[in-house]
């Protein structure tokens, strides 16, 4: 039996399109996260250490009590959220393993901490 | 002699060894650079963590962004010289990409193309610009990063659609599946990386004269990039790449390796830039002799901004 190639990629592009959705749904985790809290004041992380147990998805609240807005970027927590002023963002971080793991400010670059898990 | 029509080739031996060697030389003096300067490197917490998806030049780290960024990422590579003539092909790819969770990145966006080509051997003249087709890329995280693991991989999957073909310019139906395998190795913490890919690229073509073609193309390349400052990483990267007429290695038609430095700069913290220069510098085609320059070009170069939003 002779496969065309138009047959043959076609339904790579549909494979392409199908694993993207799978694998999109599959990064979705089911467990209950653990809710850590951390603040924003002066254009400082308060506390400025926090912490999470290991490999539990983490519901991230962080409290921006400055009068402008800030953006919470990580790239190793792989995650990036603007809190406009005197608001709360909510971020959901996957499972992770133990480590520390930087954050900062991108709007004000001198604002940092990390988390640690364990 | 041209096997094809029977013309004499034109001797490559003076005008490749100079960029070849230029690009090398580079290359090498910039990862002398870094390996110096790794014995000097300490922590010090200017150099945070970076995305490395685009330290490496033509090579692609491992990085898919950060949840919820928003990218829009002009991309242009331009390949230029072929056994005779002038030959000079620009493609650039205007990418939007985003990252919706912690583990993939999609990315799509149309194709501009220009070409300007005199007298090369097979080849028509042309000179013109136009748009050239769209794409669109999914890049899932397989491996990441972590305390007990330097190494990052992921799974690149890229559909392509050209109304133009690439090599030549001229009016096409093309389509093609660029799949891709990015690893970098954290060598220096937030300072040195070793990146690799592997490559596999097969792709159809339909001509205006009803003729269609299958072909493939396999490769690997191994790259260095080293962070001299806060926002600048420079480095070097090697890619071996081997053609082959059908989509199933059935008929191989030549061979390259290609050797240059890459630069990378953060422009600021929300803007980036990228450059990098490959030379051909060994290579082989089939029944033509030393070097491959019907499936690939002399040099390529490639130019990439990024603006986040």
């Amino acid at each position: 039996m002779k496969i065309s190639i138009r047959a043959t990629m076609s339904a790579l592009w549909a494979a392409t399109i199908l694993a993207a959705f799978a694998l999109s749904a599959t990064a979705v985790k089911a467990d209950e996260p653990v809710t850590v809290q951390i603040s924003v004041k002066d254009h400082k992380f308060e506390p400025a250490q926090i912490h999470a147990p290991a490999n539990k998805p983490i519901l991230l609240r962080v409290k921006n009590l400055d009068a402008t807005p800030m953006e919470f970027e990580s790239v190793s927590l792989r995650v990036e959220k603007v809190v406009t002023a005197s608001s709360e963002g909510v971020i959901n971080l996957r499972p992770l393993q133990p480590g520390q793991y930087n954050f900062f400010d991108d709007f004000h670059q001198q604002t940092a901490g990390v988390l640690i898990v364990q | 002699m041209d096997p094809i029509d029977g013309r004499p080739r034109v001797s490559n031996a003076g005008s490749v060894v100079r960029p070849a060697a230029s690009a090398a030389v580079l290359s090498l003096t910039l990862a002398c650079a870094g390996m110096s300067s790794i014995s000097a490197a300490r922590a010090d917490d200017a150099y945070r963590e970076i995305e490395t998806k685009y330290i490496f030049g033509f090579t692609e780290g491992s990085g898919i962004g950060l949840e919820g960024e928003k990218e829009f990422s002009p991309d242009t590579i331009i390949s230029s010289g072929k056994r005779d003539g002038r030959y000079t092909a620009v493609e650039t790819k205007l990418k939007f990409e985003y990252t919706p969770n912690q583990f993939v990145q999609f990315e799509f966006g149309p194709i501009a193309t220009y070409h300007d080509i005199q007298n090369v051997t097979g080849l028509t003249n042309i000179s013109a610009g136009t748009f050239g087709g769209f794409f669109g890329e999914f890049r899932y995280l397989l491996l990441e990063r972590g305390a007990s693991s330097p190494l990052s991989v992921t799974l690149s999957i890229e559909p392509e659609w050209h109304n133009i073909d690439e090599t030549t310019g001229q009016g096409v139906v093309n389509y093609g599946l660029e799949t891709n395998i990015n690893a970098d190795l954290e060598v220096i913490k937030n300072r040195a990386y070793l990146g690799f890919n592997l490559l596999y690229e097969p792709e159809r073509t339909l001509t205006q004269e009803g003729s269609s073609d299958e072909e493939a193309t396999l490769g690997a390349s191994a790259a260095f990039a080293y962070r001299v400052l806060p926002n600048v990483t420079i480095g070097a990267e090697t890619w071996y790449l081997r053609h082959y007429a059908g989509l199933g290695f059935n008929t191989f038609t030549g061979d390259t390796v290609y050797v240059g430095p890459n630069l990378y700069i953060q422009i600021a913290p929300k803007i980036f830039a990228t450059f990098a220069w490959n030379a051909q510098v060994a290579g082989h085609e089939v029944g033509v002799g030393n070097l491959d320059l019907a499936d690939f070009s002399r040099n390529r170069f490639k130019v990439k901004a990024s603006f986040e939003f």
